[in-house]
């Protein structure tokens, strides 16, 4: 029923907008919004949602308002909900908001709620109408990281810096912390946080169409949680309890990553190879070694619009989760090779076709699969997913 | 043979002939594209138009796709640039786009909708014909847009392309 209600309102508030944006008198206001509906198949595993029966959690809607107050004072906020499976369930909640003071055109400030520049498309990773694949890369985009690196809460500095004849150079830095709303909480979680978040993006432009650059971050998350007594004597047991121990297990994992770019539109065409690292840590308030992993994942992506209404593209990502303590079996790499077909059917709506042949079981989780082991899951596996957004 | 590796070895074949599909399709996409852009497939039938108190007799195509990109926002003076566009089934925006912008209306719409939902910016203004266009350039000092070449220009200006 409250989904219902979402989407009816939805569904009033595209009408009534379109309705408003057809007048030809440019407005101060400018409102947009989008409503997707998606349906995701696996041949084997389950995968971001009940897959392997098919389903259709899988939706989003958001509308958005944004306002230039003077010619260099700009605010906006995105009302955003929808779900993935396990994820977002509708929560309704505030995407992005800011204020914006664009000093020059090398100089302006915002704060507020900040999508995070990261890559070429994690700040578009929910603009389904911006780009050709349903599923960007999951082995730099993994959508199931929504709720933590798509946006942060602080300030942001940015600008574009005219290099005369070697094009245009763009830089973004950033500085907040992130609100973890996707977190389970139980009766054993204390606290959860992430005390800070930075980075920072650099991309020059040499000429029309292409831009290359790299861009990193470092955060931390703080997770303190009082374990149960059965748990409590495990540890004592294996002597894993310090001395001084107040009884509040707490778990740091700093994060560091980054991720170099490039990409090349021309006309039609559209090209572009990522690939990255990050660097996790967990340090934890027992005797016990500090673990940590490096994550890997690249991937090249070719897009080619053949007409007005037909655009194919395909990709091949590869992930690799931990590449030092690497087990070499199935749940240490995930190969990805993608192929949509979008389709334009008027200015305002589109539909997406896509198949993933899958090789590899990393990037898929225990929870959604009864449990099982990564590495006992299917090796090679099929996605289909169908996606149609309205958008204005 | 062990079953795990001749599905390796499979995968391997299967992914090989997948990356040789996509280069054979990459190079024949890119020739299209290349030829496209030697041929200048959608004529400059279009006149860029400024106030008529704009100082700037011309400009470079580069500095007028930053501008209508939205990565330039002021003219040499400070003046802020309030750029104006047509719609998107206008053979005149399918001309300014394809010979300024160097891409398709639909990849500049592309552009716009990863700017607008991810909150960095909103496009320009669309208006629904020469006139509406020549009547807003004609009003903000600021402005920039583009007409028909047989448009009549009222309170703007030409400004040429370098």
């Amino acid at each position: 029923m409250r989904r219902t209600g979402l989407l009816l309102f939805s569904c009033s508030s595209l009408l009534w907008a379109s309705a408003a944006g057809a007048q030809d008198a440019p407005s101060s206001v400018q409102i947009h919004g989008f409503v997707s509906q998606g349906f995701i198949k696996t041949t084997e595993n389950n995968y971001l949602a009940q897959s392997k029966r098919g389903s259709f959690d899988f939706s989003e809607v958001g509308i958005n308002f944004t306002d230039a107050l003077t010619d260099k004072f700009r605010v906006g906020i995105q009302l955003f909900a929808h779900e993935l499976g396990p994820l977002g369930k509708y929560a309704p909640q505030f995407d992005w908001y800011y204020l914006d003071y664009r000093f020059t055109d090398w100089f302006g400030v915002r704060g507020g709620r900040t999508k995070l520049p990261w890559g070429l498309y994690n700040e578009a990773n929910d603009v389904d109408a911006g780009r050709v694949p349903i599923l960007l890369p999951q082995s730099l985009y993994p959508v199931a990281n929504r709720e933590f690196l798509f946006a942060q809460n602080g300030g942001e500095i940015y600008g574009d810096i005219s290099l005369a004849a070697a094009g245009l150079l763009e830089y973004r830095a950033y500085g907040g912390t992130i609100f973890l709303n996707g977190v389970d909480t139980s009766a054993q979680l204390k606290d959860y946080g992430a005390p800070y978040m930075f980075g920072g993006r650099l991309m020059w432009l040499p000429f029309e169409g292409l831009q290359l650059g790299g861009s990193a971050q470092k955060l931390r998350f703080d997770i303190d949680y009082v374990p149960t007594p059965d748990q409590l004597a495990v540890y004592q047991m294996q002597g894993l309890v310090p001395a001084n121990f107040s009884g509040t297990v707490s778990v740091k994992i700093p994060i560091a990553l980054w991720v170099t770019s490039i990409e090349y539109q021309a006309h039609d065409l559209l090209l572009a190879a990522e690939y990255g690292r990050s660097y996790i840590e967990e340090k934890i308030n027992l005797l016990i070694p500090t673990p940590s992993m490096v994550n890997q994942g690249g991937y090249g992506m070719a897009s080619y619009r053949v007409n007005s209404w037909f655009t194919p593209g395909v990709y091949y990502s590869a992930l690799f989760p931990d590449i030092h303590h690497s087990q070499h079996n199935r749940a240490s790499y995930q190969h990805d090779v993608a192929l949509t077909l979008r389709y334009d059917l008027t200015a305002n709506w589109l539909v997406k076709l896509e198949q993933h042949y899958m090789h590899g079981t990393a990037g898929l989780t225990t929870a959604l699969n009864d449990d099982k082991p990564l590495n006992t899951l299917t090796k090679d596996w099929g996605v289909f997913l169908v996606k149609t957004t309205a958008y204005f | 043979m062990p079953k795990s590796f001749s599905s390796e070895l499979a995968f391997r074949s299967r992914r090989r002939r997948l990356l040789w599909l996509l280069a054979v399709l990459l190079v024949g996409v890119s020739w299209s594209t290349a030829r496209r852009a030697v041929a200048g497939e959608h004529p400059a039938d279009f006149r860029m138009v400024v106030h008529k108190g704009n100082p700037m007799s011309s400009a470079s195509r580069e500095f007028l796709t930053d501008v209508f990109l939205k990565r330039v926002s002021q003219w040499n003076g400070g003046e802020t640039i309030h750029p104006v566009d047509q719609r998107p089934n206008s053979s005149v925006r399918k001309s300014f786009s394809e010979n300024v912008l160097k891409r398709s209306v639909a990849a500049v719409r592309s552009y716009w909708q990863q700017r607008i939902f991810s909150g960095r910016d909103v496009p320009p203004p669309e208006l629904d014909s020469d006139d509406a266009v020549v009547s807003y350039v004609g009003s903000h000092p600021g402005a920039v847009g583009y007409v028909s070449v047989g448009a009549k220009l009222g309170e703007a200006r030409e400004l040429t392309i370098d």
